[in-house]
């Protein structure tokens, strides 16, 4: 079995079918690619694994190791190590990021994390991504660029050290030394106890993170799964190959 | 017995005396005696200012006056600061307590009895009492308002202060109201701050928890030109408490105000902090926080009136309701038609917890001139449900989110306000509040959920 196993994995979001049945498998220490044309449901997949509200499980299941997760509350998934780096990070005001931060790692590791060891590891993980010390007092997303969120988004991940971690299109929106930059810190985080699931539209990210498969989202269904030629195939020639051979009509 | 409602004459007279308060003080005390008796109580059904608190099913005024002295005030927030600060006391109707430090009293710095100041100080005593609320004809007083000239006849406790021009105190001072005495409290505030001069002054309101009292309260503050006055006013009350305040401040030609109030106990408070911009150029910036719970009826007046040109004013109150409690807001905006180059903008936002909360805002702009930049808004709120699932898919607990949620909301009020141990003294209890709510009765508005998409 692997560490997470979706399957036949049905979603609604506002009485609408987004996701009709969808399979996956990621175990630790690996690294899945998931493409897909606009609106065909990738972040509905991630939200789903993170337990957003807006979106309703009919049917099917997900299971991260063992546990499924369908019952548990947001803090319980994050609990367990599922992490989801959002497409669209929320604005948070007068919550200062390291106020934040440290109840989120506290809660995360079920201890009191003394606060001289979890500042020294905080400035250290944002020495390594390139943000700013003035950061330390802002409101959590509140004016950050599309850029400071996305590298705020692994800054979290980098202290909540997930066992899985979705990004949902951390790479866009970043320029091109942003990009190495918050590419090398999922890479710092990854290893044999993390497995990640990159949702991105660009094989540029997968330049410095190697996916071990690609997938392929049409209509909230996984149509092509692929080595990373996929990606490659897919950038280069859009979804009309995949598109005429499954016969479906985006 | 005399009763806020029907003292006499010989009662003030008495009272005056035993103070030891000069001729002069005494015949302004009749004076008002006389104004007040003539006027009748509040009506909230007639008078404007009084449509959002019900007077006449919220206050008693038929309370007899207390001047007992003998209640013991809890501790201070500013206990915790480690300082020496020039502190007031006024306990239960009487001033029991005055400290100032050597080093302040060098520098000319006067915090004492009002009725002492009366003879020691009383060229500016005889000047600026009273001018802010009666017909003075140096004043912006006027209000013909009972529950306002009753404490300009009957005050029973007053504080004057005395900051002169030229020097800056970084240090608070602090005056400390408590009540445990059932009864009528007539507190009053007499603060003049000379030109240039800079100061804060802490107005910390406490009780017992289970005493039945109305406090009746006028601060005065005057303000010169360039002087830099900082007010912040707890209202800390237990849940019998009515607090009917009136902390007005006359602004002087480039002088810097902002008065921060912290709304949190009391059965009533209305609470109206003004500035009168009297001076081209002064600045005023109202800022209040509150949080409202079961039976609780809070009525925030910020008056600003915009006498002078180029002077602004920025208010700022945010709230939070939870229970059967009830706020109002009324921003009052007064600019006067050669008040050219005003710059103004109110702004009220509030939070309803739970349902059976009710808050109103009412931005109330009068204005005469056309030359100004004027703004106002207010939104209304819940919890607001993406906020809340973005904090707990980090794995912080609901009810840890909530409170985070709804304490940073309030942090935006002292974005930058640097008086030592406000922002925390109000956070931490803002905070107590929360943490002692049921939380799963908080309403958490949806809407945003929906809205992913139009990103
Ligand atoms: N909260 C919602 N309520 C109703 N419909 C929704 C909601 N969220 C998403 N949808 C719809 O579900 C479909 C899939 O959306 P989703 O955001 O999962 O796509 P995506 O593959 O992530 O697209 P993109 O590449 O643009 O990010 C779209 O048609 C979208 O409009
Ligand atoms: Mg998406």
């Amino acid at each position: 079995m692997a560490d997470l196993e979706i399957r036949d994995l049905h979603v609604e979001a506002d009485d609408t079918p987004i996701l009709r049945g969808v399979d996956l498998d990621l175990d630790k220490g690996r690294t899945i690619a998931l493409m897909g044309p606009n609106g065909s449901g990738k972040s509905t997949l991630a939200y789903a694994i993170a337990g957003h509200p807006a979106y309703e499980v009919t049917g099917g299941t997900i299971t991260w190791k063992g546990t499924e997760l369908n019952e548990l509350t947001p803090d319980e998934r994050a609990q367990l190590g599922v992490f989801l780096a959002m497409q669209y990070p929320v604005e948070v005001p007068g919550v200062s990021l390291t106020n934040f931060l440290r109840t989120a790692v506290n809660a995360v590791r079920d201890e009191d994390v003394p606060v001289r060891e979890f500042m020294q590891s905080l400035r250290s993980e944002m020495a390594e991504l390139g943000v700013d010390d003035s950061f330390l007092q802002r409101s959590v997303n509140e004016g950050f660029s599309g850029g400071e969120k996305k590298r705020f988004e692994i800054l979290q991940a980098a202290l909540l050290r997930p066992e899985l971690a979705v990004l949902d299109e951390t790479d866009s929106g970043l320029d091109v030394d942003a990009l190495r930059i918050v590419a090398e810190g999922v890479n710092r985080l990854s290893g044999p106890d993390l497995g990640v699931l990159i949702i991105t539209h660009y094989t540029r990210i997968l330049r410095y993170i190697t996916a071990d498969e690609v997938h392929v989202m049409f209509e909230g269904r996984i149509v092509a799964s692929g080595g990373a030629e996929l990606a490659d195939e897919l950038e280069e020639g859009g979804y009309e190959r995949i598109r005429a051979e499954h016969g479906v009509s985006v | 017995m005399t009763t806020l409602s029907a003292f006499t004459e010989d009662d003030l007279a008495a009272a005056s005396a035993a103070a030891g308060e000069p001729n002069w003080l005494t015949d302004r005390r009749l004076a008002a005696a006389k104004r007040a008796l003539d006027l009748a109580w509040p009506d909230s059904r007639k008078d404007e200012f009084w449509r959002s608190t019900p007077f006449q099913q919220r206050i008693d005024v038929d309370r007899e006056l207390v001047r007992s002295g003998a209640g013991d005030p809890p501790r201070s927030f500013t206990d915790g600061l480690g300082l020496t600060l020039p502190t007031a006391r006024i306990v239960d109707g009487v001033l029991t307590e005055v400290t100032v430090p050597e080093e302040l009293a060098q520098r000319g710095v006067v915090v004492t009895d009002l009725s002492a100041a009366a003879t020691d100080h009383r060229g500016l005593v005889e000047a600026h009492l009273g001018s802010l609320t009666t017909n003075d004809p140096e004043g912006t007083g006027g209000d013909a308002d009972r529950t306002i000239t009753a404490n300009d006849a009957a005050w029973t406790a007053g504080v004057f202060i005395h900051v002169p021009a030229e020097v800056e105190l970084d240090a608070p001072i602090v005056v400390r109201i408590h009540a445990s005495e059932s009864g009528a409290h007539l507190p009053r505030v007499l603060a003049v701050l000379g030109h240039h001069a800079r100061a804060s002054l802490y107005l910390e309101h406490t009780s017992t928890s289970d005493v039945d009292a109305l406090v009746d309260q006028v601060v005065e503050v005057i303000a010169a030109d360039a002087a830099k006055l900082d007010v912040a006013s707890f209202q800390l009350w237990g849940n019998k408490v009515d607090h009917l305040a009136l902390q007005k401040v006359q602004a002087h030609r480039d002088s810097e105000i902002r008065h921060v109030s912290v709304t949190i106990g009391g059965r009533t408070v209305r609470l109206l902090p003004e500035t009168d911009l009297v001076g081209p150029g002064a600045q005023t910036r109202p800022l209040g926080v509150y949080f409202a719970d079961e039976g609780q009826w809070f009525d925030l007046q910020p008056y600003v009136r915009h006498i002078a040109p180029n002077a602004s004013s920025d208010v700022l109150f945010k709230g939070a309701l939870q229970g059967n409690s009830r706020t109002v807001f009324r921003g009052n905006i007064f600019v006067h038609r050669d008040a050219v180059g005003t710059d103004t903008d109110e702004n009220n936002k509030y939070l309803i917890l739970t349902e059976g909360a009710r808050a109103d805002a009412t931005p109330f702009l009068e204005i005469e001139c056309a030359d100004i930049t004027a703004g106002h808004g207010s939104a209304t709120g819940q919890i607001d449900a993406l906020q809340l699932y973005y904090l707990t898919s980090r794995g912080i607990p609901r009810d840890q989110a909530l409170r985070l949620i709804v304490t940073g909301f309030f942090r935006e009020v002292f974005s930058d306000v640097e008086l030592p141990g406000v922002q925390d003294a109000a956070l931490e209890r803002i905070e107590a509040l929360v943490e002692a709510a049921d939380l799963s009765s908080f309403q958490v508005n949806d809407a945003s959920l929906q809205d992913l998409r139009d990103e």
